[in-house]
């Protein structure tokens, strides 16, 4: 299939994309903001018989609070969620890791539902959903399911999702006043860098000081897919976090990651980055709290 | 005398209208707006499109090439191998050793195997992948000191060491010998890719009089257009060159790029003009690189922090080809013992064919590498010693009139000990511990520190130097300045312009520049070495005085006075005796043109050489250095080793400055490019294979990498240049790197020696030198 045969079509409603997403003849793929499609449609990775562009599918772009939980429709845009009153104050962990996408351009044209689409064991906003309990709507012409993000991906890459299916919405649980959360990431550079490591942190606070009640944490960068760090989340729970605590639970963190070597970093280096971001971002956190 | 002249100077200063003045950018709307069209930017409606089948591996013979399926593509109109060049089949600006295709070897994935042109672009690709390469492949070789060895597999028929360039001065068994304190490190350096915005690329034309047009950026068209007809086998008068404007070169256009390929295609498409524009992965692959160098450094001192001696062995990986590979070694060593006066020196350097693909020249030539280990070993005396880091190199800095390391009488001017000077007095020097503690986070640390070093103006001993300008009176008073050095990003052409204006005494705006145009220019040689300013700016004031005689004795004529009677007034010349008669330039043009006389006068200069060249040692010494001291603050992360410059003082001494605008943008891309090279940039090969792929994996400072930069120029008068101009372009980005390798050490107590520090190995290095925990509260 050459990148000049490929067309593009570009549906006014979900419905008439629903539609063309059933196509059995044809090859099709979802085109959103187009910050990963683009780039692997030059390299000849995907080259689908057509486009379906879903850019202008206003009615998936949209952030509201439902019950105690916050929808965000596939849509939605990285600045969009960087300029969210909602997001900010009742997501604060997803605020930073879109903050931390690419540069002010890729926030505005790459989307939240091609983030998690594109399966990237270091995309930046998925460790935030992660912590947030995120469960994910995928939609085809005749079927409706609500996926934990746990589930989500099967590899690299790779997701559950099906060729016919898009993702509609994403829920996430929307942080108390005694909830706080922070996302880590270190890249080779500021902006427009590819994680080495990545963490996102959701931590539940009690009364004492900095007694925590339950916490999560998420690693990007350090397996095929994003993991959550338990036995960490565990120690949390155990001593107030005070400086020496947090470096403890950091040191342990090296053991909950496999990474691998790459061009980017050595497996030894992402491990020794898992602890010291975990030991940043609790830090970070710890001092926002007090603050607050 | 040194007086008088800093006087001549000064009243000189208060008459110039346009000299040392930030005159914008001639160029600079097209520039901000993105309207500038560079060459690749281009298309012609019955254009073809022309692609480059480049090695399939690092290091193999061919046994068979296949061309009959890709010819039988419908949408194909050419495919050219070795067989199909008429000329020469080789390339390389000194040594000509890179063939243009590949005939029985493949050497580096640079190689280039056949040549297609196409209807379209993906036709072209198409046709690349049917042609049918038989390789045989060979074990590359892809470390420069086992391609030293005896009994590696051969490159080329000569060997792989390239060039061996050496200089020894003194004695250095005496020099070590008296030595309080010795220092020896060997330092790995990066292989930095010139990133320009642009790729290789553009276009070949065949014109209806049989002459063929090569529309290309580079950085010394002329000599490009020599290069390609040594290839074609054709009257270089046949062939125009089209090198300017540059989206970038910073050396990487230096070399030939696509303009013979272009050539060879746009001979064989019926006339259609051929264009070939590398993606940034091809580019990534094909374009030339900054060299690697392998140096150890052994440096003696005394107590007192004089330095004593200097011992240094340089290897270069040139890749596959030399390209200017001997000449960068040979800048490297002539360099390699800093701006001093040390008395005993034993300097070595190879230049080395690897399968790694190719390097060349790059801003800074060889000097980058360098100067880390000098500058380096004098900051770790300094902490042995407890002597001030700036003082130690005021003491063994050299003057106008002293003799180098290098041994050789520096006769041209020296602005080290000033630029010294002013880094002792800035703010950020004053203020060192004041700007160390401002950390905002217990982890991190900062530190400051200060290198200076200096850089070559013009060519060496050995390779004729020369500039030349053309001034031609236009029909609306205005005057075309020829200069055929190319303008790739720097702003020489305003410069240009404002040399031309002040010698003229006109308007700026009656200035209309021409550069990288073979047809309409002379040569005046490279858009290199630090040298367009200085020789650009020397050929067209050499040349303004001829126009003005032109002028002069015409406006005689047309006044009916002598021409002694003649004053070049602001825009006009005038009868002295009664300033109401004047006669404007448009008048002299018709006056001019009805006598068929010509408008058009010429200006020639060579540049000024030392006489005595340092045996084997490629060149050695320049006359003219610009000198150049940096002074850097920058904050460590010591969890995750990531490195960020906060504050970076620039401090060049460039003879007088023509632009101080333009001298900013200089010394803040230098820096930033310096920035890149030290803690970032490096494209990662394996096995002959490039592991670095785009711009996703080759990291470059953006605009949150960039700290505060302070210019403070030094203005050490240089007698011979244009109003006192040296050169600037690469000094710029030099001192910074060793500055900031020690800033690290400052602020952490651990050295990195293989650049680039990226935060890994800078982690690594604070894990070695203290490894009992992560964080020190
Ligand atoms: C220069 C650059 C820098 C980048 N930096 C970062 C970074 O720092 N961090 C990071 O995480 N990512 C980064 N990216 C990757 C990319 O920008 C993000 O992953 C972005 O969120 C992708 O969104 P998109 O809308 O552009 O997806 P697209 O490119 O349009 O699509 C990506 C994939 O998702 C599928 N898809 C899109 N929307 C849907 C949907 N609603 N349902 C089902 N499938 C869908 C598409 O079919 C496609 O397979 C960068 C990319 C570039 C080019």
């Amino acid at each position: 299939m050459k990148v000049s045969e490929a067309t593009l079509v570009s549906p006014s409603t979900l419905d008439e994309c629903l539609l063309l997403l059933n196509d059995q003849k044809h090859s099709v793929q979802l085109l959103a903001g187009g910050t990963d499609a683009v780039v692997r449609m030059k390299e000849g990775v995907w080259n689908p018989d057509t486009w379906i562009n879903i850019k202008n599918l206003d009615a998936l772009r949209y952030i509201e609070e439902v019950n105690h939980e916050i929808h965000i429709g596939a849509l939605t845009s990285h600045t969009d969620l960087v300029e969210s009153k909602l997001i900010n104050e009742r997501a604060d962990v997803l605020a930073q890791a879109a903050k931390e996408i690419g540069a002010i351009q890729l926030q505005n044209m790459g989307t939240i539902g091609g983030n998690i689409a594109t399966a990237s064991p270091a995309g930046d906003t998925i460790p935030a959903l992660f912590v947030l309990d995120a469960k994910i709507e995928l939609r085809s012409l005749t079927d409706t399911r609500l996926i934990p993000i746990r589930e989500i991906f099967t590899g690299p890459g790779r997701t559950v999702k099906k060729s016919d299916e898009i993702i509609t919405k994403i829920i996430i649980r929307s942080q108390d006043e005694d909830e706080i959360g922070i996302f880590e990431k270190l890249g080779p550079r500021k902006a427009q860098s590819i994680s080495i490591v990545n963490v996102a942190i959701s931590l539940k606070m009690g009364e004492k000081p900095r007694e925590c009640l339950e916490g999560k944490i998420a690693f990007g960068s350090v397996a095929p897919t994003i993991i959550r760090a338990t036995k960490c989340e565990y120690m949390l729970k155990l001593n107030p976090l005070f400086d020496d605590v947090i470096h403890d639970i950091a040191s342990a963190a090296w053991k909950e990651v496999m990474p691998i070597s790459d061009v980017r970093a050595s497996a030894k280096y992402r491990r020794n980055m898992a602890s010291s971001l975990l030991e940043r971002g609790l830090y970070r956190l710890m001092k926002r709290w007090e603050e607050q | 005398m040194k007086s008088k002249a800093k006087k001549d100077v000064l009243n000189e200063e208060q008459k110039l209208k346009w000299i040392g003045k930030s005159v914008k950018r001639i160029d600079g709307p097209e520039k901000v707006t993105g309207e500038q069209k560079y060459k690749t930017d281009y298309s012609y409606s019955n254009m073809v499109w022309g692609k480059v089948l480049r090695a399939k591996y690092p290091f193999a013979k061919i046994k068979s090439i296949d061309t009959v399926k890709a010819e039988a593509h419908p949408d194909v109109i050419c495919v050219l191998t070795y067989k199909d060049i008429p000329g020469f089949n080789g390339f390389g600006i000194v040594t000509p050793d890179q063939p243009v295709l590949c005939e029985d070897v493949v050497r580096c994935t640079a190689d280039a195997v056949a040549l297609v042109a196409a209807e379209t672009v993906e036709a072209a690709d198409e046709a690349l992948d049917l042609i049918e390469v038989d390789y045989e492949v060979l074990e590359p070789v892809t470390d420069v000191e086992n391609a030293m060895l005896q009994g590696a597999p051969k490159l080329h028929k000569d060997g792989n060491i390239h060039s061996h360039v050496t200089i020894k001065n003194g004695d250095i068994d005496a020099g070590f010998d008296e030595a309080d304190y010795i220092f020896e490190h060997t330092f790995y350096s990066p292989r930095q890719m010139h990133a320009f915005i642009e790729t290789e690329g553009g276009w070949g034309r065949m014109e209806e009089d049989g002459s063929l047009v090569i529309e290309c950026p580079g950085q010394y068209g002329h000599r490009d257009k020599l290069q390609i007809a040594r290839a074609l086998a054709l009257n270089p008068e046949r062939i125009h060159v089209y090198s300017s404007p540059n989206g970038g070169g910073f050396g990487g256009k230096d070399e030939i790029t696509v303009q013979i390929y272009l050539a060879l295609l746009a001979m064989n498409t019926g006339g259609r003009p051929v264009k070939i524009h590398l993606s940034r992965e091809e580019s990534v692959i094909a374009g030339i690189k900054r060299h690697p160098f392998k140096v150890t450094v052994k440096t003696g001192a005394k107590k007192d922090g004089t330095l004593v001696a200097n011992k240094v062995r340089a290897v270069a990986d040139t890749g596959a080809y030399a390209s200017l590979g001997g000449a960068v070694i040979a800048l490297a060593i002539e360099h390699a013992s800093g701006p001093y006066t040390i008395p005993n020196v034993d300097m070595e350097g190879f230049c080395v064919y690897t399968n790694n693909g190719i390097a060349g020249a790059f801003r800074g030539f060889g000097v980058n590498q360098v100067c880390v280990g000098i500058e380096t070993h004098i900051d770790m005396l300094a902490e042995k010693t407890g002597l001030d880091p700036i003082e130690i190199r005021k003491k063994n800095a050299y003057k106008q009139g002293d003799i180098s390391s290098l041994g050789h009488v520096v006769k041209s001017s020296v602005g080290t000990i000033e630029t010294l000077d002013k880094a002792a007095a800035c703010d950020l020097w004053k203020n060192r511990d004041y700007y160390k503690n401002q950390v905002s986070e217990p982890w991190k640390k900062r530190g400051v520190a200060v290198a200076t070093s200096f850089h070559g103006v013009g060519m060496g001993i050995g390779t004729p130097d020369y500039g030349a300008a053309t001034i031609e009176l236009l029909q609306d008073g205005k005057f075309k300045v020829g200069v055929a050095i190319e303008e790739i990003g720097t702003g020489n052409g305003t410069v240009y312009a404002q040399v031309a204006a002040e010698c003229l005494k006109c308007d700026i705006n009656r200035i209309v520049v021409v550069q990288g145009d073979t047809k309409q220019t002379l040569d005046s040689g490279t858009i290199s070495a630090s040298r367009s300013t200085y020789t650009g700016g020397r050929a067209i004031a050499t040349a303004a005085p001829n126009m003005i005689n032109l002028l002069t004795e015409e406006a005689a004529n047309l006044l009916g006075v002598s021409v002694s009677e003649i004053e070049l007034a602001y825009d006009r010349l005038v009868d002295a005796h009664d300033h109401t008669r004047f006669v404007t330039y448009e008048e002299i043009y018709e006056s001019l043109h009805d006598k068929h006389r010509s408008k058009r006068v010429e200006g020639h200069f060579y540049l000024p050489k030392e006489k005595e060249e340092l045996k084997n040692s490629g060149g050695a010494p320049h006359h003219l250095y610009g000198y150049m001291t940096h002074v850097v603050l920058v904050e460590v992360d010591t969890l995750t080793g990531q490195t960020d410059v906060i504050k970076v003082v620039a401090i060049p001494d460039v003879g007088k400055v023509l632009n101080p605008q333009g001298l900013e943008g200089q010394t803040e891309g230098g820096a930033v490019m310096g920035i890149g090279y030290t803690l970032y940039e490096d494209v990662l090969i394996e096995d002959g294979y490039h592991k670095t792929k785009n711009f996703t994996d080759y990291i470059i400072p953006t605009i949150r990498e960039t700290p505060e930069i302070e210019t403070i120029p030094v203005e050490s008068n240089e007698e011979s240049g244009p109003f006192g101009a040296k050169g600037i372009a690469e000094v710029v980005m030099i001192p910074i790197i060793p500055a900031i390798m020690s800033a690290i050490y400052d602020a952490t107590g651990a050295r990195v020696y293989h650049l680039p520090a990226t935060p890994e190995r800078v982690y690594q290095a604070i894990q070695e030198s203290k490894p009992q925990s992560l964080i020190s509260r």
